[in-house]
């Protein structure tokens, strides 16, 4: 499946991006000549027969693993592997914050349904889950600038996901995350509701069932009867969905890297776009295939993990 | 009479809802004694249930509760969760109804019973509690308690959970057991284990009961004391003789008059209750049977009757101003309720042999696939749902066709109306082969002749569609002329009972009795000569069951129909059919007219399942034979080499090695006086 999906995006992406439309317009303007001599050994020369131009990029990743250059000769490889983890570094944190706060917010309003935690915790969520990234990202830069003045020293960067020279253990601990605070901020502000709303409806479901009851009826308080009984089960869809959004971590965030300027995965598939980098676009997309067939396994897994009823079958 | 373990005074909850506030209980009082067993009949809304968890402390936080409830001496009422908690479980267990929702699915039976012990002695060493674990399943009757201690509920059937449900109830010797509807869910032989087993957990911890059921039959056998419950009161309370015997309430008379008998030979109409109970928002003060009551005066409108003695005895108490005038359920020399009549059939001269037959089925088998692995589906084996059934139903005759879940009833049913064809026999309906079938056409001229009702009123009526489109769509797919069909649907609603007023209003409207109504309406609009009924009754209340039994009862002899009646509930099997059949794991076992078989059961499953059914008559009760069947019902994926029966059987355990090995390897045939009473048993 991820084989087909990744030939058809790149017979897909010859359909639509041109690698000489990025000569196009240069002063002094390239010759016709200059081009080819620059596309030929790319694999990108649109005079050389589709299909010879697909055995190559193909049997390249066949036998040597080599997933082609892009116009300006960088190796897709390298990019790839460089920028996974960098966006890893920044969606690992914020999809384990989100969770963890969405899942808790999820229980507390549950178990309060209707009372004032609860319609308040829902009415933030609301409001949180409808702000655009954009939005939210560029309120939490113009805070944190205004924040940098206030203390007279720059506490949190607002671009970059690492400042240059920096070395030794602890320092770039620190660096890193006056970088990464603000990104991650922003991805769990929009991110997390869902949890929460997810949560707290499937638990509420459970809250009403007849062995919750039966629990109380054993001797638990209801507090204890709903962490115990009530949550271990609403843990099931949800555990799901958080096993299939994992793989965006290594996908990125599209407008998030780019407002921040991290260089990772989402930035680079924009990139790769503008650039006519069929090798690149290609890439990400046979990379976005894989990861969703892995998340699907993991979500699978962890079903099994939880719910003992599908251990048997 | 020593001091009541459970005091229960004046309780009243009430529950905030959009229709006003809803006085789900108003002012209930009773007394539980060590040892002693109290039933606490009602129908569904009586507040019999809301009143076993205002004593457990579990109702919702919006629900207010007044009046006092003392327990082993403190007032319950007013404590918070926290300190509830470490009563519920420990001093007041409670069982609840459906076995199937009350386990968490996602921890071992071990665990959960663990729990219920350890959450009451902190100090209790994980070891002692996991022992302590395998001897109260040991207890309950859980064959091999050391491995299945370690299963999870979803491996248990359902009469197992409940089996463990009693278990954590026992767990740490309550003083007082609320049990809610236990055995509401469950088959007849199971059933009877269950109540056997109650008793059991009783003998061992000397608890208090509180059983809750709708099932007078249950009352019969388990109760010392009976509370009947309507409209959130009490509205009669005695020892349980006493209130069988000398019944003095109209509701408590209704309720056991609408109950069909599995002992009884004679065929006379149910009495139903008319009517249905009032909604609970801002009841006026008079009393709420007024409206539903054979007898009643303008002063009982006038003020609502309280709870007072009658006949002079200190323990009967009845709440109906005319109390005193009723003796063992008749007033002034007459029946409290009039007995409806029976319009007679059409066939009720013929005999048997001279009528024809609406449908023969002949050796008709079911089996599904037994499919193996994810990707390619392997056969692995088949299960054989149903095996080889032969009967013929005749004109103005009703067949059932009785078993326990699983036995395969439906299943017959469904291939019946399925036309499905036979390899290796013949379904006949109305002298048509389904065999013969060509097109779709003939199928459909067929179709018009068998109609079915089904089980669930709610789910087999479509939310979105009026009543009278309900019951026009088979018309209009039979292709009935357009102008034709209002009158029909008029004239059917008329026939089932319904006021054809109300065919633009959607099912939501109607009560569960009225839905079945519809469902029978629909079945009649083409005029077929077979209604299949599959469990038409089971899932209504005892007075409404009365109006639908003496209903079908009533079409049949008007309509000349025959009916195909599938049911787990033997009384009212009894009471309709004329001929049944006890079905187990696929196959008859029993076979014959109805009288032939419940006067004279041969076979030793037939013999344990009229024996499992209580029956509502105290006295009886107690010195009727009770065979009570071990173990559940084998799954019909296991292959069975003689009679499938042998495993639960008790008279497999009298015989002697060789006629026991004739049981294990030989299936039986059905064997007897043909066409009147066969049965499926070597020794029979």
């Amino acid at each position: 499946m991820v084989v087909a999906v990744t030939n058809l995006t790149y017979f897909l992406a010859w359909a639509y991006l041109d690698p000489r439309a990025n000569y196009v317009g240069r002063r002094p303007p390239l010759s016709e000549e200059q081009i080819v001599n620059l596309l030929e050994p790319r694999d990108l020369y649109d005079g050389t027969p589709l299909l010879v131009r697909w055995w190559h990029w193909f049997s390249g990743i066949l036998f040597h693993w080599d997933w082609g250059v892009g116009p300006t000769g960088q190796s897709v490889n390298e990019q790839v592997a460089y920028r996974m983890w960098v966006s890893a570094e920044l969606m690992l944190g914020a999809t384990i914050l989100l969770t963890v706060l969405g899942i808790a917010l999820g229980v507390y309003s549950a178990s309060r349904q209707y009372r004032l935690g609860d319609r308040i915790a829902q009415g933030t969520s609301i409001i949180t889950m409808n702000i655009p990234i954009v939005v939210a990202a560029l309120g939490l830069v113009l805070l944190a600038i205004a924040f940098n003045e206030t203390v007279g020293t720059t506490v949190f960067y607002v671009t970059g996901s690492s400042s240059i020279g920096v070395s030794g253990f602890f320092p770039v601990l620190v660096d890193t995350l006056q970088h990464i605070a603000l990104p991650t901020l922003a991805l769990v502000l929009i991110g997390y509701a869902q949890y929460h709303f997810l949560q707290r409806s499937l638990l509420l479901d459970n809250i009403k069932s007849d062995y919750v009851r039966m629990a109380r009826a054993k001797g638990l308080t209801k507090q204890q009867a709903i962490r115990k009984h009530a949550l271990r089960t609403s843990l099931i869809p949800v555990t799901t969905q958080v096993a299939f959004s994992i793989p965006a971590v290594f996908t990125g965030a599209v407008l998030t890297e780019s407002i921040f300027a991290w260089k990772g995965m989402g930035q680079y598939f924009i990139e790769t776009i503008t650039k006519n980098d069929i090798h690149g676009v290609v890439a990400v997309a046979a990379f976005g295939a894989v990861i969703t067939a892995f998340g699907a396994i993991l979500a699978d897994i962890a079903v099994v993990v939880l719910d003992p009823r599908v251990r048997v079958s | 009479m020593t001091t009541p373990v459970l005091s229960v005074r004046d309780l009243t909850v009430s529950f905030p809802s959009e229709a006003g506030r809803v006085d789900a209980v108003r002012g209930v009082s009773f007394d539980v004694a060590a040892g002693r067993t109290l039933g606490i009949v009602g129908e569904s809304g009586s507040g019999k249930s809301v009143t076993s968890l205002a004593v457990m402390g579990l109702l919702d936080e919006n629900a207010s509760i007044g009046g006092s409830v003392t327990f082993d001496g403190q007032e319950l009422l007013g404590k918070s969760d926290a300190q509830m908690s470490k009563i519920r479980g420990n001093g007041i267990a409670m069982i609840f109804q459906d076995p199937l929702t009350s386990l968490t699915p996602v921890f071992t039976v071990g665990d959960q019973i663990v729990e219920a012990l350890t959450v009451h002695n902190p100090k209790l060493s994980k070891r002692a509690a996991w022992d302590r674990a395998v001897e109260l399943l040991r207890l309950v009757g859980i064959p091999r308690p050391q491995e299945r201690v370690r299963s999870f509920p979803h491996e248990f059937s359902g009469g197992m959970r409940q089996r463990v449900v009693i278990a954590i109830a026992m767990a740490n010797d309550p003083k007082l057991i609320i049990a809610d509807e236990p055995t509401t869910a469950l088959d007849v032989t199971i059933q009877a284990q269950i109540l056997d087993l109650i008793k059991t957990a009783q003998r061992e911890t000397g608890a208090a009961v509180m059983m809750i059921t709708h099932d007078m039959g249950v009352v019969a056998n388990v109760a010392d004391d009976v509370l009947v419950m309507y409209a959130g009161r009490a509205i009669e309370q005695a020892p349980v003789d006493e209130l069988f015997a000398d019944t003095r309430m109209p509701y408590s008379i209704g309720l056991l008059g609408a109950i069909p008998r599995v002992d009884k030979t004679e065929k006379t109409p149910l009495v139903p209750i008319t009517g249905a109970p009032p909604l609970l928002v801002d009841l006026p003060d008079a009393c709420p049977f007024a409206d539903r009551c054979p007898i009643v005066t303008p002063e009982c409108r006038a003020a609502e009757p309280a709870l007072v003695t009658v006949g002079g005895k200190a323990d009967h108490r009845a709440a109906c101003i005319r109390a005193e005038e009723i003796r063992a359920g008749r007033i002034d020399g007459g029946p409290v309720y009039p007995v409806p009549e029976v319009p007679a059939s059409r066939f009720d001269e013929v005999p048997r042999d001279l009528r024809e037959p609406t449908l023969e089925v002949e050796n008709l088998t079911k089996s599904f696939p037994l499919t193996k692995g994810a990707f390619l589906k392997r056969k692995v084996g088949e299960v054989h749902a149903v095996k080889g059934v032969s009967f013929d139903v005749r004109e103005g005759e009703t067949m059932a066709i009785v078993g326990e879940s699983g036995s395969g009833k439906t299943t017959t049913l469904l291939q019946i109306m399925d036309f499905a064809p036979q390899d290796d026999g013949d379904v006949r309906i109305v002298g048509t082969s389904v065999a013969d079938l060509k097109h779709a056409r003939e199928e459909r001229a067929l179709r018009r002749d068998v109609q079915i009702v089904f089980q669930d009123p709610m789910g087999s009526l479509d939310p979105r569609m009026t009543v009278f489109d309900v019951v026009a769509e088979p018309l209009r797919t039979v292709g009935t002329a357009a102008k034709d069909i209002g009158p029909r649907v008029d004239e059917l609603l008329d026939l089932v009972g319904l006021d054809p007023a109300h065919s633009d209003r959607f099912p939501a409207a109607f009560s569960g009795g009225q839905r079945q109504r519809i469902g029978i309406a629909r079945a009649l609009a083409t005029n077929p000569k077979l209604v299949v009924l599959d469990e038409p009754v089971s899932a209504l209340d005892v007075s409404v069951q009365a109006g639908v039994i003496n209903l079908l009862d009533e079409l049949k002899g008007r309509l000349g129909l025959s009916y195909l009646f599938v049911a787990h509930d033997l009384s009212v099997v009894r009471h309709i059919a004329d001929r049944v059949a006890v079905m187990y794991l696929g196959s008859f076992v029993e076979h014959g007219d109805v009288d032939e078989v419940f006067d004279d059961p041969q076979h030793p499953y037939t013999r344990a399942l009229l024996s499992a059914i209580p029956v509502p008559d105290p006295v009886r009760e107690r010195t009727r034979e009770h065979i009570v069947l071990t173990g559940d019902l084998p799954s019909p994926t296991d292959t069975i080499t003689g009679c499938a029966f042998v495993s639960r059987c008790p008279l497999y355990q009298t015989l002697d090695p060789a006629e026991q090995t004739r049981c294990e390897t030989e299936v039986p045939a059905l064997t007897g006086r043909d066409g009147v009473h066969v049965n499926a048993c070597h020794y029979r």
